[in-house]
């Protein structure tokens, strides 16, 4: 008999065990529909770089649809000019240009710049997106191919020592760039860009047209709009224009609402790829620093449909 | 103690206990969910006007106990003036990579029967988090019940200097401090 009772308790005991635990925890049934329905969904890595120059070269950021960003960059002269000059200051090279945003993946822009009266154009189109959730993607890709006009007939003659009038032909250069970025975390930010640069004329037969080089950038957030900003670009051995030099740049940069500003020191005067990648003649060693800013603003165009309510 | 108990009182004793019990059981916690509440919200400054909202709102209703829990996850919202906005929005203000999650959750402080068909106004007290600062809060909101289903309405402010979000100078006339915020929510049985 006893043996019963003491099974009929436990019988007992177990049911209003098991009514206890129907005492559900919304928490974690909260959490499971959380995390149900954001396995579908893909998160994609925002703001990698703050704006789609890092210093002188592009970064894998586009410019969203329907955005027009209006792009100011300064370079002062050289630090070592002296006094006279002002460290530069009397000395000036400005580019002005514009990017657009076509679709949130693809940019248009073109600029002109003072240094060798060049006019460029390019096109831009983010490749892949780094992300998280259903879609996994490590790294942001980014294609760039971007062509420069030299209309400065007299630099461009004794640059590349040509006694005849340059053909039009003569004036053009190429750019091509595959930027590959990550953002490891919200602080700090990195990219590589193998780049290919094609002069259609060099100085002489032994230096080759096509010039191959990689730059590498990183971006380190000081707070929640500044960061200090560096980039390098290292021509590869052999494919190297004589009495030119790696471009390397550090800057600080600050944004507030709609302008970035960056405020840097680099050896180069060119903000163009052909300028700063393959005919940079500065060295930071000789005190061929510039100083220089450039000053970004956006404006919307157009209101993207995903934007409006 | 069962020894001294004559066997059949012990049986009826047993049998109350059962049926207490099993009585227990017959009423489960009755749990209402949504996974596509909306959430909108507005900052309404002299210079600018900012809108945003999201229908991924998620929340569960106890309406035995009383109690509820919601929650949303930041990156959700769509809207705003310009896609920079939406990025400094997430970058700058919120912090979404941080603090990916927005809730609330509590208790309703009346002592109303939500298996009733119905339209009630009730008080909620609870917690709310945003940008990981927790804020105790009674907000009201208007609940519907009807066929099974409740229907949620709320509108509350949200002052960003509760939730630490720091409004910078030069943006003081664009963003207002007081947010607007508006939730409407369909639950169902779960």
């Amino acid at each position: 008999m006893r043996k019963k009772y003491k099974l009929l308790i436990l019988i007992l005991i177990f049911c209003s065990v098991k009514t206890f635990s129907q005492d559900t925890n919304l928490d974690s049934i909260l959490d499971e529909q959380m995390k149900a329905k954001t396995k579908n969904q893909t998160q994609y890595t925002e703001a990698t770089f703050k704006t789609t120059r890092l210093i002188d070269g592009h970064t894998v950021e586009t410019t969203q649809a329907g955005v027009l960003d209006l792009k100011v960059s300064h370079r002062f002269g050289t630090l070592n000019q002296g006094f006279y000059n002002m460290f530069g200051f009397d000395v000036a090279s400005m580019r002005i240009g514009l990017d657009y945003g076509l679709t949130n993946r693809l940019t248009v822009g073109g600029g002109r710049s003072t240094f060798e009266k060049q006019y460029d154009g390019f096109l831009k189109y983010r490749l892949l997106r780094q992300s998280e959730g259903k879609k996994n993607m490590p790294v942001s890709v980014t294609l760039l191919s971007s062509v420069m006009f030299e209309t400065d007939t007299i630099a461009l003659k004794t640059e590349k020592e040509i006694s005849v009038s340059p053909r039009t032909s003569d004036k053009f250069s190429y750019a091509y760039q595959v930027l590959i970025g990550r953002k490891f975390n919200p602080n700090f930010s990195l990219q590589l860009a193998p780049t290919l640069i094609h002069e259609n004329i060099v100085d002489s037969a032994f230096n080759p047209n096509d010039l191959f080089a990689v730059g590498a950038g990183a971006r380190f957030k000081l707070t929640q709009r500044s960061s200090i900003n560096v980039e390098y670009y290292y021509q590869l051995p052999g494919s190297k224009l004589p009495g030119t030099y790696n471009t390397f740049s550090i800057g600080y940069e600050i944004e507030t609402g709609g302008h970035v500003f960056q405020l840097h020191f680099s050896n180069s005067t060119g903000m163009t790829e052909r300028t700063f990648i393959a005919e940079n003649t500065g060295r930071w060693s000789k005190g061929d620093i510039h100083f220089g800013f450039n000053i970004s603003r956006v404006f919307t165009i157009k209101k993207p449909k995903q934007l409006k309510m | 103690m069962f020894q001294r108990l004559p066997f059949k009182r012990y049986c009826i004793f047993l049998l109350i206990l059962t049926m207490a019990a099993s009585g227990f059981r017959k009423q489960p916690s009755q749990l209402y969910l949504t996974t596509s509440g909306k959430i909108s919200f507005r900052s309404d400054a002299p210079l600018e006007v900012i809108r945003a909202s999201s229908t991924d709102l998620i929340g569960l209703i106890d309406i035995t106990k009383g109690n509820f829990s919601f929650k949303i996850q930041v990156h959700s919202f769509q809207g705003f003036n310009s896609p920079l906005q939406k990025e400094h929005f997430n970058e700058n203000y919120m912090e979404s990579d941080k603090y990916p999650e927005a809730s609330f959750k509590g208790k309703i402080i009346e002592d109303v029967d939500l298996s009733v068909d119905g339209a009630y106004q009730v008080r909620t007290k609870g917690i709310l988090t945003i940008h990981n600062v927790p804020q105790e809060r009674i907000i009201q909101s208007d609940v519907t019940v009807k066929k099974n289903i409740i229907t949620v309405h709320s509108a509350f402010t949200v002052l960003l200097s509760d939730h630490n979000i720091p409004i910078p100078m030069v943006v003081n006339q664009k963003l207002a401090n007081e947010i607007k915020v508006e939730v409407n929510a369909t639950l169902e049985p779960r």
